[in-house]
């Protein structure tokens, strides 16, 4: 990142603070209602300083990291299957659609009635929020391999497993990158939602103690954490793999 | 020695749940380091017989005999330079060369000798590490000649490799295909619908008829090469294959096609 745009991101990050804290200032709202930055800032340090937030950060990324492997390895599974089979996607498509809309959240009852208030009822939902848009990314990304790369791969002796992992996973890999970028989204709201009402350890759950407590600075410390987990993922994931399909593929991919 | 023979090939196709008829018995032999273009107008299924050689398409009837054995599946015996090259983006130019060598399990180092050879003879070694966006049109089909020819096939087949190519850089690569050809006496099936290109690259051209399409007439060009495509002696050949795809072109229009 050129010095420039860094020097410019941050005094953006300065100008909230700064917004925050004049709206504080003015008294607009109860304490108990728009906290200080000083109070979110002391109890985000508190959460360091004892530990709870890095085992909540650690909790939090372990079921988001098992629930993501899973949605994508199953997801790229079901998405080639239903690509090879078209007469699968015809009739189960709309359904796949379907399952696809429902908000991660609606599946946390069903996770606590089949796996109770566990790491498997968090993964559960993580993977299913996951699962349909990897399947369909990968569905359509293997429909738009053109169909000359296919027959290039044939011609010279490739077929089968081997014409899946050498042409039509590579060659769909733009498509998967982004059915992964989104299937992450959804994981990662599947894993707070669930751990919000399930309050069972992970950053959710920390949350879910400051709400009981009713401590505004806890709960807004949690969500600023939360909100750069996603900052560091996309920069430290998802930018390098469209790096890498921009190296390959041109800057006009 | 007889390197490949077409027998009596059909091939339909379903248009709009008519059966049209796109290869109607389709006889050709072609000798071992033979040079054979295929010419005639687009959509006389040309094309479709040189899938069907690759074993990427399969006729409805009619047999490929390759060194007298009959095949239908596709093969490394029989590399294809597609009409866009087909290259791989997602891999080097010098990881595209390798791909076939690749699938057969031929060890990297062995793999990696043989590419840098085929890459030297396309004049492509400055190219071997960069994508393929990044090359020319001309560099991409010299890409793909030097992936098919890494395989070390039986039988070269090119489908309008030069038809996207400007006409300069085409005349360059018609002079290097027929030194290549020379110093490496494979056999070739080369398709075109450009008369020019095809009696400047073959030792014999094929006549393709429209719909129903057949072979309508073989001519032989029996003149020295490397043949230059602005080359005079070779209009008198260009011009006995223009009087056989006239009426072609005028059946065509009659049709409305």
């Amino acid at each position: 990142m050129k010095a420039r745009t860094l020097a410019n991101k941050l005094i953006f990050y300065v100008a909230i603070v700064a917004v925050w804290q004049l709206v504080f200032s003015l008294h607009v709202a109860p304490e108990q209602v728009i906290p200080s930055p000083y109070s979110v800032g002391a109890a985000l340090g508190h959460g360091i300083s004892s530990g709870s937030l890095l085992f909540g950060i650690g909790t939090s990324m372990w079921r988001l990291g098992a629930g993501l492997a899973i949605a994508i390895a199953a997801g790229m599974v079901l998405g080639i299957f239903i690509a090879r089979f078209e007469f699968v996607n015809q009739v189960a498509g709309s359904f796949l659609l379907g399952l696809q809309s429902i908000p991660s959240v609606a599946w946390v009852p069903v996770a606590f009635l089949w796996f109770g208030k566990t790491d498997g009822g968090v993964i559960f939902v993580t993977v299913i929020g996951a699962l349909f848009a990897v399947a369909m990314n990968t569905h359509s990304g293997i429909k738009n391999v053109p169909a000359s790369l296919i027959d290039a791969g044939r011609n010279m002796g490739a077929s089968g497993i081997q014409l899946v992992t050498n042409v039509i996973i590579p060659a769909s890999f733009p498509h998967l990158i982004s059915g992964f970028k989104q299937g992450w989204a959804y994981a990662w709201r599947g894993v707070i939602s669930a751990e919000v009402i399930f309050a069972v350890l992970g950053l959710g759950s920390l949350m879910n103690i400051g709400t009981k407590s009713s401590d505004i600075s806890q709960v807004i410390s949690i969500l600023i954490v939360i909100m750069f987990i996603g900052i560091a993922v996309d920069g430290l994931v998802f930018k390098r793999l469209e790096r890498a399909v921009r190296i390959r593929w041109g800057p006009t991919s | 020695m007889t390197k490949l023979q077409a027998k009596n090939i059909v091939k339909r196709f379903d248009h709009n749940g008519t059966s049209v008829v796109a290869l109607d018995g389709i006889n050709l032999n072609v000798e071992e380091g033979d040079f054979v273009c295929l010419v005639g107008p687009s959509g006389c299924g040309k094309s479709t017989f040189l899938n069907i050689i690759a074993g990427l398409e399969k006729p409805d009837s009619g047999e490929i005999l390759l060194n007298g054995k009959e095949i239908s599946t596709p093969g490394p015996d029989r590399t294809m330079v597609f009409q866009e090259g087909a290259l791989f983006p997602w891999l080097k130019v010098i990881d595209n060369v390798e791909f076939g060598l690749k699938i057969a399990g031929i060890p990297k180092g062995e793999r990696r000798q043989i590419s840098e050879r085929y890459l030297d003879m396309m004049q492509l070694t400055k190219f071997s590490q960069s994508y393929i966006y990044q090359l020319s049109t001309g560099m991409k089909q010299r890409v793909a000649i030097a992936r098919a020819l890494a395989l070390d096939p039986e039988i070269l087949l090119m489908d309008e490799p030069f038809a996207a190519l400007d006409s300069q850089t085409r005349d360059l690569l018609l002079v290097e295909l027929q030194l290549i050809w020379e110093r490496t006496r494979k056999t070739i099936i080369f398709v075109t619908h450009n008369i020019a290109e095809s009696v400047v690259l073959g030792n014999r051209v094929a006549i393709f008829k429209h719909r129903p399409s057949k072979i309508k007439k073989e001519i032989l060009i029996d003149y020295r090469r490397p043949r230059l495509a602005e080359d005079e002696n070779l209009l008198k050949y260009q011009h006995e294959i223009i009087q056989e795809l006239k009426s072609e072109v005028i059946e065509q229009k009659k049709t409305g096609d």
